[in-house]
């Protein structure tokens, strides 16, 4: 809201200056016109600053993570800082004093120690939260003033330099900055000037938004060992339905899942879950990892899970059809991908294939085995359907690919010969002319054959071919069925 | 029965008659003989077919792929799957007769009546083809209620042996190779009474190529 309407007084800024004087968000409406001018001044921010007394291992993060519902502007200050800008939000919390009151409560929760200031350049309320100052600047006029007694040590420049500018007598921020610019940058190094020209807002310091971590990884103690397959299954289905939460937040899904099955001395055993389109409902993965599970052999009994899921992928919630699949106008969409996933799951990831051509004459590689075959809607895969009916009709025209068996065999099978004809339980009796294939010199695997549709005694249809080399035998290649 | 008022009477939704069969919904076969002898005119849109065969290769395939073909094209097309093929099947064969590659997939694996089970009831295929596996009748049933939930239209390929065992499947065919073409033998088939034993169908592999010409 508070957002819209400064952009709403920004733009009216732009068309009638005069009226966006009298605006009441007038300070950021006018710094933000001044922004895109070229004459660039610093949009007027205002940033609270939190600093740790006893920072912890991730209480950093965790912090920075509840801290986003006061503004999405957050960065991390490693180890213990963190910095938030506020001018936006200072109207919805109740000007700084609430805020403060807010912020103080929230590390009260995590039972945190923190100090907090508030300047309007994020390294000076950096440096006041360090000095445990409780100040809050709220121009940048008064900035000076207000940092000039805070003690060197605070900026965290390497200890050798605040050691030698402590011998030549400048022991406070308002004695450096006094001193000329130019012999400061020569004797005590450029970047000391540059954090001097952040700290008083001389030049503008951008931050990089912190980002909440993007991967799922909890882990389940269980309270005795277990072995049983329903036992575990029903601890996995608290881990998941964390990891469901997780997820919706973000509005993201998972492709793979990994589950781990910790022993106490076999090391662990990995369970992983592939599924063919982004998922996050917890009782579709329960029912494949239920699937998994019975497929498992535990060497020993577990003693805890941990569930892990790396990558998150945008999830869009797909609108159930109209249509049941089936009916007139239904297609298939998510069955489709549950059907992989369950078939998968217990036969292993290579049972489920697609086939498609490829273009070579040879009939061991003019196909291969693909992925299984993707469960659009029908109104996405049209256009891929036409192109591949326009071929079909191709080569149905052409004479030649009507002599194509349905079956092939994976290797062609030597026939029996008798006095140089093919045999099969019966001598094969030829019912077509003869189709020569006679390609491949250029990959080592060169074929020079002559293919005939046969008919054995018992009348099945056969794709034999004779070899045009020296030996002129005869295989079965394929049977028409 | 030529009393337009008891015709019109009979038209009514909420009566259903024992030997009809219009309300089926039914595939071409793509062959007019083989249509004409089949109950309901075609094949069922949903349901399980057994075709029994004497021999791998008698164009039991061939007989199928026109309608397979069709369902592959169709505009809102789900898949075709195929469960435990003997051997692969062709791809360049597949495309030459109309089929769509797109929508095909093959299950391999262990467990052929199982993951034919779960592919005639997921709803996500429009037609399935299964070999192998020993279904008893009991079995038989459970993929007959697969198909009709999932709508699909299930093709089991058995030995024709098993004509023996009673089967809950909605049609029952023999198919065996003879001179020339393909005899098809109509063993069981819903809407009619008990089972019908048709006079022996010859389609000839003339007749493919003039179908799919």
């Amino acid at each position: 809201m508070r957002a819209r309407s400064t952009r709403a007084a920004a733009a009216s800024a732009t068309l009638f200056p005069a009226i966006a004087k009298e605006a009441p968000g007038e300070h950021t409406a006018l710094a933000r016109v001044r922004a895109r001018s070229p004459s660039v001044q610093p949009v007027a921010e205002l940033w609270a600053a939190l600093h740790l007394s006893h920072p912890g291992g991730t209480q950093l993060a965790h912090l920075a993570r509840r801290a986003q519902r006061f503004t999405p502007r957050v960065s991390l200050e490693r180890p213990d800082g963190l910095l938030l800008e506020v001018r936006g939000s200072l109207h919805l919390f109740g000007e700084v004093a609430g805020l403060r009151e807010a912020l103080l409560k929230m590390c009260g929760e995590l039972r945190l120690e923190a100090s907090l200031a508030f300047a309007p350049t994020p390294l000076a309320a950096l440096v006041m939260a360090r000095a445990c100052k409780a100040a809050q600047v709220m121009e940048r006029a008064e900035l000076v003033g207000k940092l000039a007694e805070l003690a060197l040590g605070t900026l965290r420049w390497p200890p050798e330099i605040v050691e030698r500018l402590k011998r030549t007598g400048v022991r406070t921020i308002g004695a450096a900055l006094r001193l000329p610019r130019a012999g400061f940058a020569r004797r005590f190094g450029t970047a000391q000037l540059a954090s001097l020209d952040r700290l008083t807002g001389r030049t503008r310091e951008i931050r990089t938004a912190f980002r909440p971590g993007e991967s799922f990884r909890r882990r389940h103690e269980l309270s005795c060992e277990v072995e049983s397959h329903a036992c575990l299954l029903s601890a996995l289905m608290r881990l998941l339905e964390e990891l469901e939460d997780f997820l919706k937040v973000r509005q993201c899904g998972v492709m793979t899942v990994e589950c781990h099955l910790l022993h106490r001395q076999a090391g662990m055993t990995p369970c992983v879950l592939r599924l063919a389109a982004p998922g996050a409902d917890a009782r579709h993965l329960g029912s494949l990892f239920a699937e998994e599970l019975q497929r498992l052999v535990l060497p020993q009994p577990v003693r805890a899970l941990e569930l892990r899921a790396a990558t998150l992928l945008p999830l869009t919630p797909a609108a159930p059809m109209l249509w049941q699949p089936g009916e007139h106008g239904g297609g298939a969409g998510s069955e489709a991908h549950a059907l992989i996933e369950r078939l998968q799951a217990r036969l292993g990831e290579a049972a489920v294939h697609g086939l498609t051509l490829l273009d070579d004459h040879r009939p061991e590689s003019c196909w291969s085995m693909t992925a299984p075959p993707a469960a659009c809607p029908a109104y996405l895969t049209r256009t891929a359907r036409t192109t591949c009916m326009a071929r079909t009709t191709r080569g149905a025209t052409s004479p030649v690919s009507l002599r194509r068996p349905l079956w092939l065999l994976p290797v062609p099978q030597p026939l029996a010969m008798r006095a140089g004809w093919p045999w099969r339980r019966g001598l094969l009796q030829l019912v077509s002319e003869p189709e020569r294939i006679e390609t491949g010199w250029w990959d080592g695997e060169d074929i020079a054959r002559d293919y005939y549709t046969a008919l054995d005694i018992h009348g099945v249809r056969l794709w034999v071919f004779r070899e045009r080399t020296a030996a002129h035998r005869w295989f079965l290649h394929g049977i028409f069925g | 029965m030529d009393d337009p008022k008891l015709a019109r009477l009979l038209e009514h939704p909420a009566i259903w008659r024992g030997r009809s069969t219009a309300r089926l919904e039914v595939l071409p076969s793509g062959f007019a003989a083989l249509d004409e002898s089949l109950p309901a005119g075609g094949w069922p849109r949903s349901g399980l077919i057994e075709i029994l065969i004497a021999r791998f290769g008698s164009g039991e395939l061939s007989l199928l792929l026109p309608a397979l073909a069709a369902l592959t094209r169709a505009a809102s097309a789900r898949w075709c799957v195929w469960v435990a093929p003997p051997l692969m099947p062709f791809a360049p064969a597949l495309v030459a007769q109309g089929v769509v590659l797109d929508r095909v997939a093959v299950v391999g694996g262990e467990r052929p009546l199982w993951a034919f089970e779960q592919v005639l009831g997921s709803g996500a295929c429009d037609a399935a083809l299964a070999w192998g596996g020993r279904p008893q009748p009991r079995d038989i049933r459970r993929l007959q209620l697969a198909a009709e939930r999932g709508r699909t239209l299930g093709v089991l390929f058995r030995p024709r042996r098993a004509a023996r065992e009673a089967s809950a499947a909605a049609l029952r065919l023999g198919v065996e190779s003879s001179p020339g073409g393909v005899r098809v033998t109509l063993l069981k088939g819903r809407g009619a009474r008990g089972v019908v034993l048709l006079p022996d169908l010859t389609v000839h592999h003339a007749a493919v190529t003039a179908v799919l010409a």
